[in-house]
């Protein structure tokens, strides 16, 4: 079993000084991209909730000092990323998002919210290139990248973009059906794989990548993949399908699943090696990881309780990924 | 060539579609079997909400439309699963022979709070000649991309050469300026080809036919056939606002031709005229071209889309058409 170290709250929306009104509460989905002096931390934030007590979300960053990354130098003054036209998949929201350097560019991956009648919502996975070292960025089209497909009838979401070698890969989130718990439609879904030669333009692997272990209605999401030490490394998060907000026992836990090639992956959540807190921010759930390494040091962001309403925290990891 | 128009051919009101539907009889699209013809069509049920589900239903018709001699009561299809693309009705679904079986692109609606609904493109197969058709996933074939953000329906799929092609409406905008400002759209028509059927190629956001009437011109469902070698398209255009009630900006019948299935040329000709007072006075819309023991028809829709059924017409050929 990996160790991680818990090192604490790392950003907390209720404590920060001179936000703005775009990031009332919510760090969610933290991705890193390394610069020299600062470790800049990507995430999805909201305003406050309208009238209705819905939400829309926004993708902004932290910029954290490589020394102490407790440390925060500065902040985005702007979402990064507008939201969508109306009538687009993405008018209601950009969340979550990841970031991959592509030569001195900055590609992001999100997920694009509208919002439906029957159901709540609908995600499909839209693209946008920063190309001033990632303070803003730009859509690459109106339209989604990855959109529904027979297999993957709605909410694609929870992107990981990654590249190696000459290929892209997509590991993502795929709904399998909506269910009616307490007369609330909840949404289960699985993580899924796709491939590309251009970042763009992707093929899907149409199979689930991990089993179960909840059993057929366990919802899996956010694929973070790590190379390290010649292997591929997945720290993802999973639960039940339903009562799954306010239910310690019944929400996201952090698993674990490695592979050698990125197709074959092997689960074995016993070895993630983070769990909840006794007391505090994350005490109920752990979930949304990001593992990255800075400086001969293996960290990991991860959400607690509410999926990340009070922010993220860092936590170490002690020894190394085999 | 020039359309002799042979009526209403099929009045809802005067069959026994089921309980539920409450009307309507839109985008008739022909399959011709040995000793009948087949003509499906989407009936509409009413929502608890009031609002419209379309569901697909069929009529036989002997050789000559003259006499009806089979009706189906009941959907040719189970409805849409809960928050899945063709969830709130099929309209249109275009049919194709495939070896033994018979092929269904359907166009999925879904409906959407900022906007009434979106559409995608859907595929189902019946193994029973056209009787029952069972989804082949619950998902899309065809959904928005990159530049084709919304609105992606209207399938019209033909083999040529062994190769598939589809020919579709991809949604362009959303505008204020309908009923209460209730947002309008405007869609044009697309190709995409595509070997198996399932995975489709297409030039993103490419209009094959170009505008008659300026940019806010809506185009749909195309239909394509051969016609002396020559390949003919037929489909409906009309303004993007006030098109309901205002026969002046309403559905008209478009044509276009081409020989190579890349490049089209747009006449418009030949001309099919509404009949003053009649039930086709104030709109032409939702065509569908077949051929029938050596001769080409087109069924359409009249005055309100479709709701007091369709009619059919018979091209008549010059010499030089053949």
């Amino acid at each position: 079993m990996y160790k991680w170290r818990k090192l604490g709250l790392l950003l907390e929306p209720s404590t920060l000084a001179g936000k703005p009104e775009w990031f009332n509460e919510f760090a969610q989905a933290p991705n890193s991209i390394l610069f020299d002096k600062f470790v800049r931390v990507y995430f999805c934030c909201r305003p406050q909730a309208d009238a209705a007590g819905q939400y829309v979300s926004y993708c902004t960053y932290v910029d954290l000092n490589r020394n102490n990354l407790f440390e925060i130098l500065s902040m985005a003054p702007k979402p990064v990323l507008a939201l969508g036209e109306l009538g687009s998949f993405d008018e209601f929201g950009t969340y979550p998002v990841s970031t991959i350097r592509d030569g001195a560019d900055i590609l992001a991956c999100y997920g694009g919210w509208t919002r439906c009648e029957s159901v709540p919502f609908n995600v499909s996975l839209g693209m946008a290139r920063s190309t001033d070292g990632g303070n803003s960025f730009v859509k690459l089209g109106p339209g989604p990248v990855l959109s529904h497909s027979l297999d993957e009838p709605f909410v694609v979401t929870s992107p990981k973009i990654r590249k190696y070698g000459n290929t892209w890969f997509l590991a993502y989130t795929a709904g399998r059906k909506w269910m009616i718990a307490d007369g609330r439609p909840e949404v289960v879904y699985k993580l899924r794989m796709a491939h590309s030669t251009d970042g763009i333009n992707w093929t899907r692997l149409d199979r689930d990548i991990i089993p179960d272990r909840l059993g057929k209605d366990e919802a899996q999401a956010c694929p973070d993949i790590f190379f390290w030490n010649g292997k591929y490394h997945m720290f993802f998060c999973y639960r039940q399908a339903t009562d799954f907000r306010f239910s310690r026992e019944r929400t996201y836990r952090i698993g674990y699943a490695c592979s050698s090639d990125m197709l074959d992956w092997v689960r074995d959540d016993s070895k993630a090696g983070i769990e909840v807190s006794d007391e505090g921010w994350d005490s109920e759930m752990v979930a949304y990881p990001h593992v990255f390494e800075l400086d001969g040091a293996i960290y990991m962001l991860y959400l607690g309780n509410q999926v990340g309403r009070y922010g993220f925290g860092l936590a170490k990891l002690e020894g190394t990924l085999d | 060539m020039k359309w002799q128009k042979l009526g209403l051919i099929f009045d809802p009101s005067q069959h026994d579609l089921g309980p539920d539907i409450v009307g309507y009889a839109q985008g008739p699209q022909a399959l011709v079997f040995d000793d009948f013809v087949r003509i499906y069509f989407s009936a509409r049920r009413q929502s608890a909400n009031g609002k419209y589900v379309s569901s697909i239903r069929f009529i036989d018709f002997d050789k000559d439309f003259r006499r009806v001699v089979g009706v189906c009561d009941r959907p040719v299809i189970a409805d849409g699963k809960l928050g899945t693309f063709d969830e709130h009705g099929i309209f249109p679904m275009n049919v194709l022979r495939v070896g033994d079986r018979i092929h269904a692109y359907t166009c999925g609606w879904s409906r959407r709070v900022s906007v009434s609904i979106d559409m995608a493109i859907g595929l189902a197969i019946s193994d029973d000649h056209g009787r029952t058709f069972v989804r082949a996933g619950d998902g899309p074939v065809l959904s928005a991309s990159l530049h084709e953000p919304f609105l992606i329906g209207d399938p019209c799929v033909r083999v040529h050469m062994g190769v598939y092609h589809m020919w579709y409406i991809f949604g362009t905008r959303w505008q204020a300026g309908g009923r209460d400002n209730e947002p309008e759209r405007t869609y044009k028509i697309g190709h995409a080809v595509s070997a198996d059927g399932r995975k489709w190629a297409r030039e993103q956001a490419l209009q094959i036919i170009p505008d008659r009437i300026g940019a806010d011109e809506s185009q749909a469902l195309p239909t394509v056939i051969a016609i002396g070698g020559r390949h003919h398209m037929f489909f409906c255009y009309r303004e993007s606002l006030d098109f309901r009630r205002n026969p002046a900006r309403a559905y008209r019948i478009g044509h276009a031709w081409s020989d190579d299935l890349r490049h089209w040329t747009r006449d418009d000709q030949p001309a099919l005229e509404g009949t003053a007072g009649g039930w086709d006075a104030e709109m032409q819309c939702y065509p569908n071209a077949f051929e029938h023991d050596g001769k080409i028809y087109l069924l359409y829709n009249g005055n309100e889309f479709g709701k007091h059924g369709f009619g059919l017409a018979r091209l008549e050929l010059d010499e030089s058409d053949r």
